[in-house]
């Protein structure tokens, strides 16, 4: 056999029909069989959607060959089937002239290869997180995409009927450096979409960031980070940190334990004209601390203050957008080859047989 | 009082196609043209009483109500008579749409002990791609049982060659018109079911076992559009794989939906 007859016989298979239904029919069968592994391996499985594919695999689908082994064996089929696809696509390109009344068809092969090859590409280059909490007010660095910053403006619950949280109104920004990319109010349903970068709400929820006190003599204060507060007499007592859920270590000072209420402790300092600074921790579950007694500041706290967070799903997807050229191929193709269904129904053409 | 009407209305449409079934059973020994066109009547009033049902639910609610068992067997049912009515009255099918009418009548007798009423909507589907994903995705499983039913009957009628049925040259091109034009509307389905996702969780393709077998319909379907132009799968291969394909239509739509965790629940 020469080299051009072999040649020939090689793209004559890689353009086979016969080709794309074994293909398709072993892909089917094989991820049949192996995804009804996904609902009772939950703890190899429930986090393929949380990470990029390619994340995945070379992790949780590394670690346990015998449960994902069909991952990898589907993968490596529906590439060979994308290849057999372009193949049969271009094949029919060289022969448009004689074939052109086929353009739905192929339109919907093009816009398979365009998905695939954008899944593929996203898989490798992109990235998913999800759980990001945000305050209002701060600035976050996209980890995996250094330079670009998200900030969140603003924050509003949507409540239903019953009290119960409905949706998320998060006005989100877009920084690169200091310039301004983009700002979209982030609901559900609406995300923020810059390239294959996309911005979805996922949740909110409230964190300990100070408490309540009722100083005698003053009334009631607020005191979180960053607050002072005037005592008089040249004295002033500021709010150096807060932990909602601290230990106390043997030299008196404070480890962190976690954000949910538990054991509060609160770092302050007490400035007075005539006296050395005083700075310690004060645990909310104990007793006031001796120099602060001493100063004659007495407060007591009354309930914890919270700030609200946001929780975004921040994914980059290069191949987002090239999906959504190979989505619209094949909604073109799907409308085009169902009119020249008809037409070709309504002629009494019969499918060429092979 | 929506509520009230509407079980009414669905009972009525129940006894249509209970009727309309039953004159079909009957047209295999009275052979009178009267008997076939009182069946195929009934079959018309039954889908109107439907189309009534679903366009009440539909002004009251706000949206689609397609958003729990009781709902999307109903909504099955609907596409799934819309889909004989098409077959019948483009081709004059008759008594090959006996199974689907059948089929008709175990979606209906699956709806009609479920409670009627119509659930607030969550903002996650309070947008107009749930309600092309869900209107193109039941219109292409009703397409793939009408396929299923063609299936059955062009194995039968080349065992038995019955004069009550069309011949099986005209089952097979009813076969694959039916799979042809469900594929299309199942496309459509995943086209706008992907758009969704992405905006709604910021990916297109979920491994979610529901994502997972969405696609294997899609391929199935996929591959079936391109068998029939292989000489060895035309015929009796054809109406075998339109009624694996069911299979796995039914597993995708109730099985997952009702028997597994999936982010498309059904109740």
């Amino acid at each position: 056999m020469n080299r051009s007859m072999f040649l020939n016989k090689t793209w004559k298979l890689l353009c086979s029909l016969k080709l794309a239904i074994v293909l398709a029919s072993a892909a089917t069968l094989l991820i049949m069989g192996g995804s009804l592994l996904i609902p009772f391996n939950p703890r190899v499985f429930s986090h393929m959607d949380a990470v990029a594919l390619g994340d995945w695999l070379r992790t949780a689908g590394a670690a346990q060959p015998a449960l994902t082994w069909w991952v990898f064996a589907a993968g490596a089929l529906m590439l060979l089937l994308g290849l057999n696809t372009l193949c049969c696509f271009l094949d029919w390109a060289r022969n448009l002239r004689a074939r052109w009344r086929k353009s739905g068809e192929y339109l919907i092969h093009l816009g398979f290869i365009l998905v695939l090859a954008a899944y593929v590409w996203g898989s490798l280059a992109g990235f998913r997180s999800e759980g990001d909490r945000i305050f209002v007010g701060e600035v976050r660095e996209i980890a995996a995409l250094p330079g670009y910053y998200l900030r969140l403006d603003a924050f509003e619950p949507q409540l239903g009927a019953s009290g119960r949280p409905v949706d998320m109104l998060n006005t989100v920004t877009l920084l690169h450096g200091d310039r301004v990319l983009s700002q979209e109010v982030v609901k559900t349903n609406t995300p923020l979409t810059r390239g294959g970068l996309i911005v979805v709400p996922s949740s909110f929820g409230r964190q300990p960031a100070g408490f309540n006190f009722f100083i005698a003599g003053r009334g009631a204060v607020s005191l979180a980070v960053g607050s002072q507060f005037e005592l008089g007499g040249g004295r002033m007592l500021r709010v150096i940190d807060f932990i909602p859920d601290a230990s106390r270590r043997s030299d008196g000072q404070a480890v962190y334990l976690g954000d949910e209420l538990g054991d509060p402790a609160i770092q302050l300092e007490l400035l007075q004209s005539d006296r050395e600074p005083w700075r310690g921790w004060y645990f909310l579950r104990g007793e006031i601390p001796y120099p602060l007694v001493a100063a004659g500041v007495r407060l007591w706290p009354t309930e914890p203050l919270y700030r609200v967070f946001s929780v975004l799903t921040v994914n980059y997807d290069p191949g987002a957008p090239l999906a959504m050229v190979g989505a619209t191929a094949m909604l073109a193709g799907v409308l085009l080859a169902a009119v020249s269904f008809y037409y070709k129904r309504g002629r009494g053409d019969r499918p060429e047989v092979v | 009082m929506i509520a009230s009407t509407s079980t009414l209305l669905l009972g009525s449409a129940f006894a249509a196609y209970f009727a309309s079934a039953f004159l079909y059973l009957l047209h295999l020994r009275v052979r009178r043209p009267f008997v076939l066109r009182g069946a195929v009547v009934l079959v018309a009033t039954a889908f109107v009483l439907q189309t009534f049902i679903l366009g009440q639910r539909w002004l009251a609610a706000g949206y689609l109500p397609v958003t729990n068992l009781f709902a999307t067997l109903f909504f099955f049912s609907w596409a799934l008579a819309a889909t004989y009515l098409y077959f019948e009255l483009r081709y004059r099918i008759h008594a090959a749409g006996l199974f689907v009418i059948f089929l008709n009548l175990l979606l209906l007798a699956g709806a009609l002990p479920r409670d009627p009423a119509i659930p607030p909507l969550i903002p996650a589907l309070d947008t107009p791609l749930f309600t092309l994903h869900i209107a193109f995705s039941f219109l292409g499983y009703a397409f793939f049982a009408m396929a299923f039913s063609l299936g059955v009957l062009y194995l039968l009628q080349r065992r038995l060659a019955s004069d009550l049925l069309p011949d099986p040259g005209l089952l097979r091109k009813l076969n694959e018109e039916a799979i042809f034009l469900g594929f299309c509307l199942f496309t459509l389905c995943m086209i706008m079911g992907s758009i969704w996702a992405y905006v709604a969780w910021g990916y297109y393709f979920s491994w979610n076992i529901k994502g997972v077998w969405s696609f294997l319909v899609w391929l199935f379907y996929a591959g079936m559009c391109h068998a029939k132009f292989v000489r060895r799968w035309q015929g009796t291969g054809y109406a075998i794989l339109s009624i694996a394909g069911f299979g796995v239509v039914l597993f995708t739509y109730l099985g997952i939906g009702l028997l597994l965790q999936s982010n498309h629940p059904l109740d």
